[in-house]
């Protein structure tokens, strides 16, 4: 695992300031948006008309391109050729080959399909470019989100790089005993991740015992509602924005199903 | 905005049973009474949508229902399970094998802490794998309540004592797994997936003539249950490996006892011998 947690972009622009809540808002908004209505091409326009525009404004429009394409070329090229080639449904046939038929609807519904996905993807990947994650959080838990919640998800992205330092760690400590690491076939290698694999994974699990004595001794579960250390701002243009989105993607949806567009 | 527990409005379970009402309602409509989707040609239409909102608002219910009566030490055990799914189901896709892989962890609570800590486990790991390296992840959280859910149940039964009955049990978790994930598969993601091998097998069964939602529930039978055997034996085998002290830390595991009976030490012994002779009684009482 090479990747980090964390794709955040430092930065100071309007979007960035955004309450994490709004930016949710239109990830959810635009989700609806691009899933609900009928069209090959009304995807693809959310994704230049508000997707992009927000990358270049965000000033990371090179990395946000980079992650998508990232994310997306694989499942691009999985997506038409599985469709593209063996599309079930009857179809006007384009061409042949053995048992594999490309048709114009396989093609239609790989398009539509990946298009969906690119603004789905798009719209999560401008969201975590620009909100850190523990503003994420705390902008979460002023909107309601359970404090529990919140720990276990800061938790769990707080614990993977460290599981990386500890799984160097074990690696080097077994070197040491005289564990061979960069040799042998698939078999041997796959015995190997045991004396790795364990000692992380135990170690790990026992590491829990204290620190729920450690969180308990802080008023960990006490019902009360804590009170917030960073108040991430928030404003009433922003709350009739999230109102205004949410609003604008369903109507997409009845204008489509009414027959508008 | 409180939520201390004398306000609140209805019980957790409420939740959990609605969450589950959701998702249910999400499959029926999707598989049983199937709309015309697919067959449109144009596009996916609004299944897609459906498949989205249902299972992911369902979800959402179970994580709030289930979350909201944890004991401290289940909700520190959470992020560690979620990081091994993370962990293990992202080496799973780099490596290219047809598994997942990302099931260890939610078994391992669905072991340790019943099938509700188990379900909201599973959802939020997905979550969380979705809001951080992999978004593609976040639609399927809702097949992960069924993997953890089980993984409870299975636990109570005693299911998980023998290695045997204990692969069986993956074996079953994995089927009812691939039902569960086939609607958001084929509707959200059109049968392709994020896993070269998978969507191998899709295309498969797309030539030798399935629809696109049975190609995507096929594959997931020739996978899941090998996936899940391998993630009930990991996490049990784990769990016997750990000092017995750690699980019967957690009163869902030492109440069922759900791990076999241990020769390590006296103490331990008595303790699950006790702990399967309440657990005798109790079926006694019922039956």
């Amino acid at each position: 695992m090479s990747q980090t947690l964390n794709f955040y972009d430092e930065g100071t622009t309007w979007i960035h300031r955004l309450n994490p809540v709004t930016k949710l808002v239109f990830v959810a908004a635009v989700t609806i948006a691009a899933f609900g209505v009928d069209s090959v091409w009304w995807p693809a326009l959310l994704f230049v008309v508000l997707e992009l525009p927000g990358a270049v404004i965000a000033r990371t429009a090179l990395r946000f391109c980079k992650l998508v394409l990232g994310f997306f070329g694989p499942f691009l090229v999985i997506l038409f050729l599985l469709q593209g080639l063996t599309y079930p449904d009857p179809g006007t046939v384009l061409a042949e080959f053995g048992p594999f038929a490309i048709k114009t609807e396989g093609l239609v519904f790989a398009g539509t399909t990946a298009l969906r996905l690119l603004v789905m993807v798009g719209a999560f990947i401008l969201l975590l470019l620009t909100t850190h994650p523990g503003t994420l959080m705390s902008g979460m838990q002023q909107a309601g989100l359970p404090p529990k919640i919140a720990y276990v998800i800061s938790a769990t992205m707080q614990i993977i790089p460290s599981f990386q330092a500890r799984a160097s760690a074990i690696m080097q400590a077994q070197q040491a005993r005289g564990m061979e690491t960069s040799s042998g076939g698939a078999l041997s290698r796959a015995r190997r991740l045991v004396p790795l694999m364990g000692p992380l994974l135990l170690g790990a699990l026992t590491d829990v015992e204290n620190r729920s004595i450690a969180m308990e001794s802080r008023a960990f579960g006490s019902p009360h509602h804590p009170t917030a250390y960073t108040v991430v701002s928030d404003s009433r243009t922003q709350q009739a924005a999230r109102w205004g989105m949410i609003l604008l993607g369903v109507s997409a949806i009845v204008l489509n199903t009414l027959g508008v567009f | 905005m409180t939520t201390s527990p004398e306000k609140r409005r209805y019980p957790p379970w409420l939740l959990i049973a609605a969450g589950a009402a959701i998702i249910l309602a999400t499959y029926f409509y999707l598989v049983v009474w199937q709309p015309e989707s697919l067959v449109g040609g144009a596009g996916v239409g609004p299944a897609a949508l459906v498949a989205l909102a249902g299972y992911l608002a369902g979800s959402a219910l179970i994580i709030a229902g289930a979350m909201s009566r944890m004991p401290t030490s289940t909700v520190t055990l959470l992020p560690i399970a979620i990081a091994i799914n993370i962990v293990a189901g992202q080496i799973n896709n780099m490596v290219g094998l047809p598994l997942y892989l990302d099931s260890i962890g939610t078994v391992l609570v669905g072991l340790l802490a019943g099938p509700a800590a188990g379900a909201a486990t599973g959802a939020l790991s997905n979550v969380i794998w979705g809001i951080s390296i992999s978004p593609a992840s976040l639609p399927f959280s809702t097949t992960q309540v069924g993997i953890g859910l089980l993984a409870g149940l299975f636990a109570r039964w005693g299911w998980t004592r023998r290695l045997v009955t204990c692969v069986a049990a993956g074996v079953i978790t994995g089927g009812v797994a691939a039902f569960i994930s086939g609607p958001i598969s084929a509707f959200v993601f059109g049968g392709a997936n994020a896993s070269a091998g998978r969507s191998a097998i899709v295309a498969l069964f797309q030539t030798l003539g399935l629809d696109t939602l049975g190609a995507a529930i096929a594959q997931g039978l020739t996978v899941d249950p090998l996936d899940k055997a391998i993630a009930f034996l990991i996490a049990v085998l784990i769990l016997r490996s750990l000092p017995s002290r750690f699980s019967t830390r957690f009163p869902f595991a030492r109440k069922h006892a759900v791990f076999a009976p241990r020769r390590a030490s006296a103490l331990a012994r008595t303790e699950t011998a006790d702990a399967t002779h309440q657990e005798d009684t109790l079926q006694g009482g019922r039956a």
